[in-house]
């Protein structure tokens, strides 16, 4: 098993030169907040920081340990964020696209935000300790698939090199061969064991930037669409409608995943779904803004193959 | 009366329980995580882990039928839970900080109206905790009053020894019992010494000095300062020993269906929000306060104790990183006015 | 509570459903019969306690008990349609079953009330859970001194109760006054037109020996409070109702708390000067 080590001496140069572009932009005016990471208590973790005055931008760090994506912060599930004016963020490559996907639902405007992108090299797992170094074994399984390791088109790049990684192994496109090599009853065993671990705390829900409906269609009662008491069928109903209602729109962060308590593989799924838009739509999720989502909008070339 | 039980022996009980058809719950692993959960024999518990979710589910379940009911014309027909069948059950390898929230909860399931649903498995509940040799720097129990070798909770308490073996003694008549009954896998404690206890890097917190903070500091800054990043999932609550807050809802059909009681969280949106579409807690710094008020304040104003045992899994499991162990200490800073 | 050898405290008692009417276009009452006879004959409630009321497959929803504790054998109560409970409420017809738990909850101190005047001030739908005590103080009238009600709604046809509104006009020992907003009157009005508050600061009841008791929606009693505080009442003498979001009306599931009080357990009646001790979270 590989535990070969990644180079992350490039966090340390990254951390200064978000720390400086924050200072700058905070100071000069032109941004009201930067929404960032910061150290917190426990050994090597990092959690969100929004800061609002130039003083705060000490405490900005990238680290291996900053594996959120911000992109959840400026949504309108979450009213608390003060957006009196331009705002900053921090993003990876995949919280970019996140962003992007934002962009194209109208939910975001380009020019109401100061993108600090990060050149990323990875970030832990959520099954590793926050201190723990990052190799190819404690790397994020959505790292290992990553094309986004240097976003582009935002307003600061740290001008970093990445140093060249080892090679690692697709896990998600592994374990998405093993199933669909699965009769479709050894599929349903194996959704029906993982879904009834599910307990309803709903932090999939919560942390995904593209779950922003005010209330949920889940969460209403008239009607009830979806059972709400963790139990076999409900909680199977309730992650196959959250991954329809992303086919489509998921830019693939895997937060819905790296966040449940219970460890349920949930970004197979939306992995699955992305595979198949891309077949059917040649959709992807990307850095290019995209106002006609493949699923709100249809051609009459559209693949009915489905339509039996 | 300090006892030796040896690992086989513990084995060995558990399993003499498992044939006389009486539920052994113990940490086990479940598709790699760590859950206190029915046993099938005892070589299934492991005791290096501590397990994802805390022991409470042993009395409160994620998810229970609190009765039924069936609609013939105008008629309707309720059909109750029987209590009898809650199972006899040990609870095995209970860390301090599970077992010691199980008293904790008395106090509010026999509020005045006794739920019986937590106190008849209480009844048929034996505790069996398990000191604790590791710790990691999400464990707090040291902070709020507790330790690694707490045996609050725990009617026969387990402390592993150098060379294998645990010393058992007894902190209840029920532990007592259990000792008596099964005399043969007990025997009189040997020289060995005790494994080093874990030392959680948790300094002991004040926490009357935190709770008369929070009696004046309803209105604070602190507030949105921490809850601006809280995304308002119940992960904190639901993997939490003492947390225990839950929703009613009946689900079926309007012929016949059944009503249930569910783990719910005061960080949901929907919590307390009403029909009307009013929400006395619209924004997350109300509901997270709420939380912290709970634990450190309310709690202790009601019952005299405080809703946390610093077991630490709300500061793992957070996805937004609160560190609930951190803000305590922050506020035990604060200037009392 | 009454008699019982049930240990579930989240099973209902089984009702009927005997009357059904309509108070106004969205307000309705539902009197119920408790189904079991020794039930029936037993149970018992005081005035200001609530219960949470089951239309099973939707669920329960929590209202007082509008019926008065003095008139047995039936118990009453009152709500509009919001969510999905009691919009299934309002299906139930006559012969229905129905589900009720309770009595939970604090009650108004009445035996404190013996000896003095009292003034009941509500607005809207809000009268129910002062109805209760209304009847039951009328019901055991020569133990209080002055009974006045001071009682409005936006409009005529939103007032509730209209046919006791009547009886308490028409009785000799207590003094109505009921009102409408400016433009609610129709043509035929013989009450008041203004704003609760106003009317009651113009019928200016003595604080003398005297018990306020307000329910109104939060708008009412923001103004309301300072009218009393006006005309001389402490907030010790000053009793309100307060609701919250609740789902099992015992103090157990957490929800209905403002600040370390829980509404179904501390109230739902408080004084002012309990409700100025609480934190703003209602």
């Amino acid at each position: 098993m590989s535990t070969q080590s990644l180079d992350t001496s490039i966090y340390t140069v990254i951390t200064e030169a978000i720390q400086i572009e924050a200072k700058r932009v905070l100071s000069e005016g032109q941004v009201s907040a930067i929404v960032g990471y910061a150290a917190a208590r426990r050994k090597g973790s990092a959690q969100p920081i929004i800061i609002t005055d130039a003083a705060g931008a000490d405490k900005l760090i990238f680290t291996p340990a900053c594996v959120n994506n911000l992109a959840v912060y400026l949504t309108k599930a979450k009213k608390e964020i003060p957006r009196t004016g331009k705002v900053g963020i921090v993003v990876k490559g995949c919280d970019l696209k996140a962003l992007i996907g934002l962009m194209g639902e109208s939910q975001l405007k380009r020019e109401d935000l100061h993108l600090i992108g990060i050149p990323c090299a990875g970030v832990l797992a959520s099954t590793v300790q926050p201190a723990t170094e990052l190799t190819a074994e404690s790397i994020a399984s959505k790292c290992c698939e990553c094309d986004a390791h240097l976003p582009t088109g935002c307003d600061y790049l740290p001008n970093v090199a990445l140093p060249p990684g080892p090679q690692l192994e697709n896990r998600y496109g592994v374990e998405i061969a093993r199933l669909e090599a699965l009769t479709p009853a050894g599929r349903w065993a194996y959704w029906k064991e993982q879904f009834a671990k599910c307990i309803k705390c709903y932090a999939c829900r919560q942390v995904c930037p593209f779950c922003f409906c005010e209330q949920c269609l889940c969460d209403r009662n008239k009607p009830q669409m979806v059972d709400t008491t963790p139990r076999p069928a409900g909680n199977t109903a309730w992650h196959i409608v959250r991954a329809m209602h992303l086919a489509g729109r998921c830019a693939g962060c895997a937060e819905c995943e790296r966040v449940c308590p219970m460890d349920i593989p949930l970004n197979l799924l939306n992995r699955k779904m992305a595979i198949e838009l891309k077949e059917l739509f040649g959709y992807e999720a990307g850095f290019e803004v995209n106002d006609k989502g493949p699923l709100t909008t249809f051609t009459e070339k559209d693949d009915q193959s489905f339509i039996k | 009366m300090l006892k030796y039980i040896s690992r086989q022996n513990l084995n060995a009980l558990m399993d003499k329980f498992i044939a006389a058809g009486i539920r052994v719950v113990a940490p086990r692993m479940n598709a790699g995580i760590p859950l206190y959960e029915p046993l099938k024999n005892s070589n299934e518990m492991v005791v290096d882990q501590l397990p994802r979710r805390s022991a409470k589910e042993a009395f409160f379940p994620v998810c229970e039928e609190i009765m039924s009911y069936e609609k013939e014309g105008q008629q309707v027909k309720l059909t109750d839970v029987d209590a009898a069948r809650f199972p006899e059950t040990v609870l095995v390898g209970v860390r301090p900080c599970d077992a010691a929230a199980i008293p904790v909860l008395d106090a509010v399931f026999s509020w005045d109206y006794k739920d019986e649903f937590f106190l008849e498995r209480r009844r048929k509940t034996t505790i069996i905790g398990l000191a604790c040799t590791t710790a990691d720097d999400a464990c707090f129990c040291t902070a709020v009053g507790l330790s690694p070798a707490e045996t609050r909770g725990s009617d026969l308490f387990l402390a592993p020894l150098d060379g294998g073996g645990y010393a058992c003694e007894s902190y209840s008549a029920k532990g007592e019992a259990l000792i008596a009954a099964n005399g043969d896998l007990f025997s009189e404690p040997n020289n060995s010494k005790p494994l080093p206890l874990a030392a959680p890097q948790a300094d002991k917190i004040d926490l009357k000095k935190v709770k008369s903070w929070l009696d004046e500091h309803f209105e604070d800054p602190l507030w949105d300062g921490i809850a601006v990043r809280c995304v308002g999932c119940g992960a904190c609550a639901f993997v939490c020993p003492a947390c225990h807050c839950f929703d009613i809802v009946d689900e079926g059909t309007e012929k016949a269906g059944k009503r249930r009681k569910s783990w719910d969280a005061c960080g949901f949106w929907k919590f307390t929000h009403h029909a009307s579409g009013y929400n006395p807690r619209d924004l997350q710094p109300k509901r997270y306060r709420n939380r912290i008020m709970h634990k450190f304040k309310y709690y202790d104003d009601k019952f005299g104790q405080t809703l946390c045992t610093g077991c630490g899994r709300c500061v793992r499991i957070c996805p937004v990183g609160i560190d609930i162990a951190a803000i305590i200490e922050e506020i035990s800073k604060k200037e009392i006015s | 509570m009454c008699d019982t050898t049930n240990t579930n405290i989240y099973l209902p008692y089984l009702t009927t459903v005997t009357e059904v009417i309509d108070e106004t276009p969205d307000v309705r009452t539902l009197r119920l019969v408790f189904q079991d006879e020794q039930v029936r004959d037993s149970f018992s409630f005081r005035a200001g306690q609530f219960g949470e009321y089951s239309a099973f497959g939707a669920g329960e929803a929590t209202f007082c008990i509008a019926s008065s504790p003095t008139r047995t054998g039936y118990i009453e109560c009152s709500f509009r349609s919001v969510g999905r409970v009691t919009e299934e409420l309002r299906r139930l017809e006559v012969g229905d079953s129905m589900g009720f738990r309770g009595a939970y909850g604090n009650s108004y101190p009445i035996e404190e009330f013996y000896g003095k005047n009292l003034v009941f001030v509500a607005g809207g739908i809000a009268l129910p859970p002062l109805r209760t005590l209304i009847w039951n103080c009328l019901d055991l009238r020569n133990k209080f001194g002055d009974i006045t009600i001071v009682y409005g709604a936006r409009t005529e046809a939103d007032l509730v109760y209209k046919r006791e509104l009547l009886e308490w006009q028409e009785r000799g020992d207590v003094r109505l006054v009921k009102t409408v907003d400016p433009g609610g009157n129709g043509p035929e009005w013989d009450g008041k037109v203004g704003f609760v508050p106003t009317i009651l600061e113009e019928t200016a009841p003595s604080a003398e020996n005297t018990i306020a008791l307000v329910c109104g929606p939060p708008i009412m009693i923001k103004f309301t409070l300072p009218v009393l505080e006006k005309l001389g009442f402490s907030d010790e003498q000053v009793y309100t109702t307060l609701e919250n979001r609740m789902k099992c009306g015992l103090g157990k599931c957490g929800r209905c708390n403002v600040g370390n009080v829980y509404v179904c357990k501390d109230g739902p009646v408080f004084t002012a000067k309990q409700i100025k001790a609480m934190p703003m979270e209602f």
